[in-house]
């Protein structure tokens, strides 16, 4: 089975909000040299694939669209077990939104060899939109399954548990799929291994440019935005938290009392 | 001159962080007042490469260089100090000894379950009467056939209580002095090696520090390292490279000291703004810092060195030196930033400040590393 | 032709929480863009009960295909009354459903899509919708304007009061042909599993008590599970807690997992991640129980113990009770 996912290269989500800043001028979180990261979900459908790998064989590529530095999202990506990686960069992609990436990835999927299973994060830790891998299926052509928490292969077909409010749905189709993944106690990204990134970093990754890819212009770019982020604020959450001294029977005393007062129960 | 890491550097960084994040310091507090030893964190740092870093990897390592060996240690140390020690000492004072002295047979034999993690490693040098003064062993090897038997006690060990793999210092002759002094691998389970007692300690709590007793051990001689009386000389070039990794513990500790305190400054709220708003406090940060980077930058320094293969010594005793008084200063200063709060177990500078501690003492104390820095100083 | 559409559901008869939850964007769109409102149907139910809420058309594909979800055929189905509506701006609910389908609708209507709004306002003399989102985790929030239509929107669940009945019910159903075979479903859900948990549903759940991976284990859940059957409410996790298996991720509470908005929130040992508290900015009260002091938690909480939850929980448990009793 060929595999291909697609990662983005966030800032750390797990930054705490006090470093949190805004660049007025791109509407967009300022890097300020934060780190670095995988956007949290496509670890975990890395691992997802890197484990079908190990069951089914097959390979397994990682694919990035955006700035130079996603290279090293990348190198991770084949430190972890990935075969094959290629980043799409290039400036006209800038002020892109999901259907202008989504055509980049398309078309730079689609270099790297017909695939059986596209895998994406269910949602990016920064904006979280959750269009990008649905839309990457249209564009492919190919039916989409989401939120996804494991993937189960059985004779050519794909058994899929997909997450919903109350429960989960089994889903089932035969490849070429595309899927959206959750995190879940099976997909649990594994740490890669000392030797790995010592091989990983001598790997050279392609770098492919819009027109490499034949996309065109009009697809991609600030130009063919269909929707504009107008504005980006902090919200003023400024809640003074009273903390309850005492020992644990003071301590409930006096949360039921100002429970009480604040009428919660 | 370029002090920025490599991508490669960088990635094996983002890598080691993180596991330490998510692994080593949600089980720190833990290791510390349970003195438990992190068996499981082990098992999973052998898996990753970390247990044998510097090694290359046809002998089970993951053939890294020195500089990220620095790296792993202060990202590990920095969650858990115990840790960082269990990883420090099996991978400079026993990986890299067997891998620098060891024959082939012993490097197939011993060097890679040590460096894939499979195994424990241990240094036995330390004795109740011979700790600074390591060249006046009371331990004996004598030969006797193919064999070394080995007599003595052996103090303050490091993975004592765990290791699979001792590298023992005995002298074959206590008149020959240093010259008599000599290195076996000996093997968990060799009868008449046991662990006589495991110390109670101030810091590093979850790492073992035992005596340890020979009695009429006999050890065959393919598990000399080196030659008769080149000992002193190995344990010498193994303490280079270990004050390497000590340097880089203390660095950790005072990392995580640092961030402790830059977090609870922010949040701490006295006479109405928080305590990084007064001046006293910023500069103690500032301080810290800088001293900070100033000893990691020592620490690179010694670790570039070596994977130049110029001699460190010098440079190995100054990073050594300045890193763990460093860590005591700023361990100390963290405390005190956090007053009250400092002193008790619920936050981590206390624990903090008793890990740093022992950075001045082992692998040669303070004033050891000040007397090999004037030795090199005045030739 | 109405220029905002709604992909309604009806249940018992009537327009279902997240329908009325839509027709109050839809109706506050109208009002501001001067325009009518529609409302979608997929499959059999009462239309009636929609026109009081100013709904003018309903257009609704009825196929037997569509009595339970298929994406492939729902998203075929969608897309033909969609068009037939004509609608500049479609309001789904950002459940598992509509997240299933409105980038794709958006891909095949050539439209733009907003997900996950908590508010929706219209931007004086432009007329131009407004569409206000978080970001980063919550850690912002964004105001997203359309630059074309026909443009998407998902509504996350729970954040805007339900529709209040407006004026004369005057609407009139507009039915849809459609052919579809099921043949055109490339995947089929096989399977439906529900895990929730017995007693009140924890988006409607007036009390929610919630545990992290400070509990240390699915064992923990028990005292949990005690509190909040005291306070007639429901249980939830953290994504920490579902993702170590301790309890099923349809508790999970967070941006990737519920939104609850109850008077009283109690938050066990959990360390208030901004994903996590993005879902429960609607709670009134929130309480932290942890025992790390530098939680973040701390922060967005109104009362806190800092302490041992297995010591903290046991006479909360019996207290309330007490008080329940009496």
């Amino acid at each position: 089975m060929r595999i291909v996912v697609c990662v983005k290269q966030i800032i750390d989500p797990e930054l705490p909000a006090s470093q949190f800043r805004i660049d007025a001028e791109s509407k967009r979180q300022r890097a300020n040299g934060h780190p670095l990261v995988i956007s949290p979900y496509d670890e975990n459908a890395l691992e997802v694939a890197l484990t079908l790998k190990e069951k089914t064989g097959g390979t397994v590529a990682v694919v990035s669209a955006g700035e130079p530095s996603a290279i090293s999202a990348l190198r991770k990506g084949l430190a972890m077990g990935a075969d094959e990686a290629a980043l799409i960069s290039d400036p006209a992609l800038d002020g892109s939104d999901a259907f202008g990436l989504a055509a980049a990835l398309a078309r730079g999927i689609q270099k790297l060899g017909t695939p059986d299973l596209v895998l994406c994060g269910c949602e990016s830790g920064d904006w979280a939109d959750r269009t990008v891998g649905p839309i990457l299926a249209e564009a492919l052509n190919i039916p989409c399954v989401s939120f996804v928490a494991q993937v189960e292969a059985q004779d050519g077909r794909l058994r899929m548990r997909r997450v919903v409010e109350e429960g989960y749905e089994i889903w089932e189709g035969a490849p070429p799929l595309l899927l959206t993944i959750l995190s879940h106690e099976s997909n649990v990204p594994r740490y890669p291994k000392v030797k790995d990134i010592m091989t990983a970093s001598r790997r050279s990754i392609p770098t492919w440019s819009a027109a490499d890819l034949g996309v065109e212009a009009g697809d991609i770019g600030k130009a063919a935005m269909r929707t504009e982020v107008q504005q980006l604020t902090l919200p003023s959450r400024e809640s003074r938290c009273e903390l309850l001294d005492g020992e644990p029977a003071q301590q409930v005393a006096t949360l039921i009392t100002k429970l009480r007062e604040r009428k919660a129960i | 001159m370029d002090l920025g890491l490599s991508p490669r550097q960088e990635m094996f960084r983002d890598m080691v962080r993180d596991f330490a994040e998510k692994e080593v310091a949600p089980r720190a507090a833990a290791v510390d007042a349970e003195a438990r030893f992190p068996a499981q964190t082990i098992r999973m740092m052998g898996e990753l490469g970390l247990m044998g870093v510097a090694i290359p990897a046809e002998y089970g390592g993951a053939g890294a260089d020195t500089i990220c060996y620095v790296i792993a240690i202060e990202e590990i140390s920095r969650a858990c100090a115990s840790t960082g020690v269990i990883m420090s000492i099996n991978n400079s004072l026993v990986c890299d000894l067997i891998y620098k002295f060891g024959d082939e047979e012993q490097k197939r034999r011993f060097l890679i379950p040590l460096a894939r993690g499979e195994q424990l490693g241990c240094f036995c040098l330390s004795e109740p009467d011979a700790g600074s003064d390591a060249g006046n062993l009371r331990v004996t090897a004598l030969a006797e056939g193919d064999h070394f038997v080995l007599n003595g006690a052996k103090n303050f060990i490091t993975n004592g209580k765990e290791a699979d793999i001792a590298i023992v210092f005995a002298t074959v002759g206590r008149h020959l002095k240093h010259k008599g002094i000599s290195a076996l691998i000996v093997e968990k389970g060799t009868p008449g090696f046991q662990v006589l007692k495991e110390e109670s300690k101030l810091g590093i709590r979850g790492s073992s520090t035992c005596q340890l007793l020979f009695e009429q051990c006999r050890v065959p001689r393919e598990n000399l390292l080196g030659e008769i009386g080149e000992g002193f000389r190995i344990a010498m070039v193994s303490l280079d490279g270990g004050r390497i990794g000590i340097a880089a513990q203390a660095v950790g500790i005072a990392r995580a000291a640092l961030e402790a305190s830059l977090e609870y400054a922010r949040g701490r709220v006295q006479f109405g703004r928080p305590i990084a708003a007064f001046q006293a406090i910023q500069f103690l940060l500032a301080d810290m810092a800088t001293r900070i980077d100033a000893a990691r930058l020592l620490t690179y320094r010694a670790a570039s060195l070596r994977d130049c293969g110029a001699p460190y010594t010098k440079e190995g005793s100054m990073a050594k030196l300045s890193a763990s008084e460093v860590a005591m200063w700023v361990t100390t200063k963290a405390i005190q930033i956090y007053g009250g709060y400092g002193y008790i177990t619920d936050y981590p500078v206390e624990r903090h400040f008793r890990d740093a501690k022992v950075t001045e003492i082992y692998e040669g104390t303070s004033e050891i590393q000040r007397l090999v820095i004037a030795g090199h100083l005045l030739g | 032709m109405p220029g905002i559409f709604v992909l309604g559901t009806i249940e018992n008869g009537i327009p279902s929480r997240s329908t009325l939850e839509l027709l109050t964007g839809a109706q506050r769109l109208a009002g501001g863009l001067q325009e009518g409102v529609s409302v979608g149907l997929l499959g059999p139910g009462d239309a009636a009960s929609l026109y009081r809420y100013g709904v003018e058309a309903v257009y609704r594909a009825n196929h037997p295909l569509l009595k339970e979800y298929q994406a492939d055929l729902y998203l075929l189905a969608l897309q033909r009354i969609a068009q037939t509506a004509g609608a500049r701006v479609l309001l789904l609910s950002g459940d598992s459903l509509g997240r299933d389908l409105a980038a794709r609708l958006a891909f095949r209507l050539k439209a733009g899509i907003v997900t996950d709004v908590i508010e929706i306002d219209i931007e004086g003399s432009e007329k131009m919708p407004r569409f206000t989102r978080p970001a980063y985790g919550g850690k912002a929030a964004a105001v997203i304007i359309p630059k074309r239509f026909p443009v998407v929107v998902t509504l996350k669940p729970r954040t805007l009061d339900p529709a209040a009945p407006a004026g004369k019910p005057k609407g009139k159903e507009i039915p849809v042909e459609i052919s579809l075979d099921l043949a055109q479903a490339r995947t089929r859900m096989v399977e439906r599993v529900q895990e929730e948990t017995t007693g009140v549903k924890l988006e409607d759940a007036r009390a929610v008590v919630s545990g992290g991976r400070g509990l240390g284990g699915p064992e923990g859940f028990t005292l949990l599970v005690q509190l909040a059957r005291v306070l007639k409410g429901a249980v939830g996790a953290s994504r920490a807690a579902t993702d170590a298996g301790w309890v099923p991720s349809s508790m999970q509470v967070g941006q990737t997992g519920k939104t609850v908005s109850p008077d009283l929130y109690i938050a066990v040992g959990i360390s208030g991640a901004t994903q996590h508290v993005a879902g429960i900015s609607g709670a009134k009260t929130i309480v932290a129980i942890n025992a790390d002091p530098e939680a973040p938690i701390f922060k967005v909480a109104h009362l806190g113990i800092v302490g041992d939850y297995k010591a903290i929980l046991p006479p909360l448990i019996a207290k309330c009770r007490e008080l329940m009793g009496s």
